[in-house]
């Protein structure tokens, strides 16, 4: 049974009495870093997986209409597999998302509300100028070729990029910026080419946002890093 | 090792995780109490004595909406909160560092 000495003995150390100094920054780096995990929407699993999508959907539609004269378009089995990565991706992210927003609210998260509502307006563009370009006669090339690989990234990523600038998020700018200008070079390569272009700008900006976000972490882990330092001198 | 110079109200082990949960989301951000306690693995009855200090102290405010079980509880970091975690991190850093100094100046010296 416990005993009021033990009882005062226990409020005492709740209360930090006889904490150590090497204690409590050990203590003081663990807590920020679980949080900043448990808070990240996007943790590297997630660019892992965005990066297999893009490799494996791009990489099927530039093979499958490789070589093609004149051009007819994807295969209905790689346009099929890019369906499907990019379901799996989009239900993974919203997990992610739902799960680090757990019982958050507050400025921030109306502000990624606002955001996700542009970017999902912005991709209507691309299927938008895909229909007026067939009702006006365009070639099956540019219409089911050059539109759909290179418009979405011009134009989703003109609007992450405008978002990354008005935040001051570097990362996210480099990363819309590369995207934007892989949609660019995707407009003058040709069809097939053009799905290839899109693809290396996709894998290069997903990749360099995830290097550099995992950067950002640093702090703590330096922190952590000065902790683990002094625990051992 | 002197504890002085950390500020008392921060240099709990609890009260230390609920200010640098808390200090991870942006500013003017809040956390429900709930993820928080999933979040810290404390029970209810110790995160509410542990938030009520913080809050005694200006470090956070807590604003509960809705009734009965539908009621919504929400914790906020104050600037005031932010302020003391940098100053506690501040303070924490330079104890460390003396203690560092005072161990390689009294270590033996090989020659």
């Amino acid at each position: 049974m416990q005993g009021p000495r033990d009882i005062d003995e226990a409020t005492k150390a709740a209360d930090g009495e006889g904490l150590d100094p090497r204690e409590a920054a050990s203590l003081l780096a663990k807590a920020e870093r679980d949080a900043k995990r448990q808070f990240n929407l996007s943790p590297p699993w997630i660019a892992a997986l965005g990066g297999v999508v893009i490799l494996v959907g791009y990489g099927a539609l530039w093979l499958s209409t490789r070589g093609q004269h004149p051009y007819s378009g994807p295969s209905p089995l790689a346009i099929v597999l890019v369906y499907v990565g990019v379901i799996v991706a989009i239900a993974a992210s919203v997990k992610v998302y739902q799960r680090a927003t757990a019982g958050v609210s507050g400025p921030s998260v109306r502000q990624q509300r606002v955001e996700g509502v542009a970017i999902l307006i912005s991709y209507l563009g691309s299927p938008v100028i895909q229909g007026a370009m067939k009702n006006y006669g365009a070639s099956h090339a540019i219409v089911y070729g050059v539109i759909p690989a290179a418009a979405p990234l011009i134009i989703v990523g003109t609007t992450v990029l405008g978002i990354a600038a008005s935040k001051a998020d570097w990362p996210q700018f480099g990363a819309a910026l590369t995207v934007v200008i892989g949609g660019v070079v995707a407009a003058f390569v040709g069809p097939s080419a053009a799905w290839l272009a899109a693809g290396i700008a996709l894998g290069v900006g997903v990749a360099g946002y995830a290097a550099a976000t995992s950067k950002r972490f640093g702090p703590a882990l330096r922190r952590n890093q000065w902790a683990r330092t002094h625990w051992t001198r | 090792m002197g504890t002085d110079a950390l500020d008392p109200v921060i240099h709990a082990p609890a009260r230390l995780r609920i200010v640098a949960t808390l200090a991870a989301l942006a500013d003017g951000d809040s956390l429900s109490f709930t993820r928080l306690q999933d979040m810290l693995e404390l029970t209810p009855g110790n995160l509410i004595t542990h938030l009520r200090k913080l809050e005694d102290a200006g470090y956070l405010t807590s604003e509960t909406t809705g009734n009965g079980r539908a009621s919504l509880t929400s914790i906020t970091l104050t600037r005031t909160g932010r302020v003391a975690l940098d100053a506690y991190t501040d303070a924490l850093r330079d104890l460390l560092g003396g203690l560092q100094t005072t161990n390689v100046s009294h270590s033996p010296r090989h020659t």
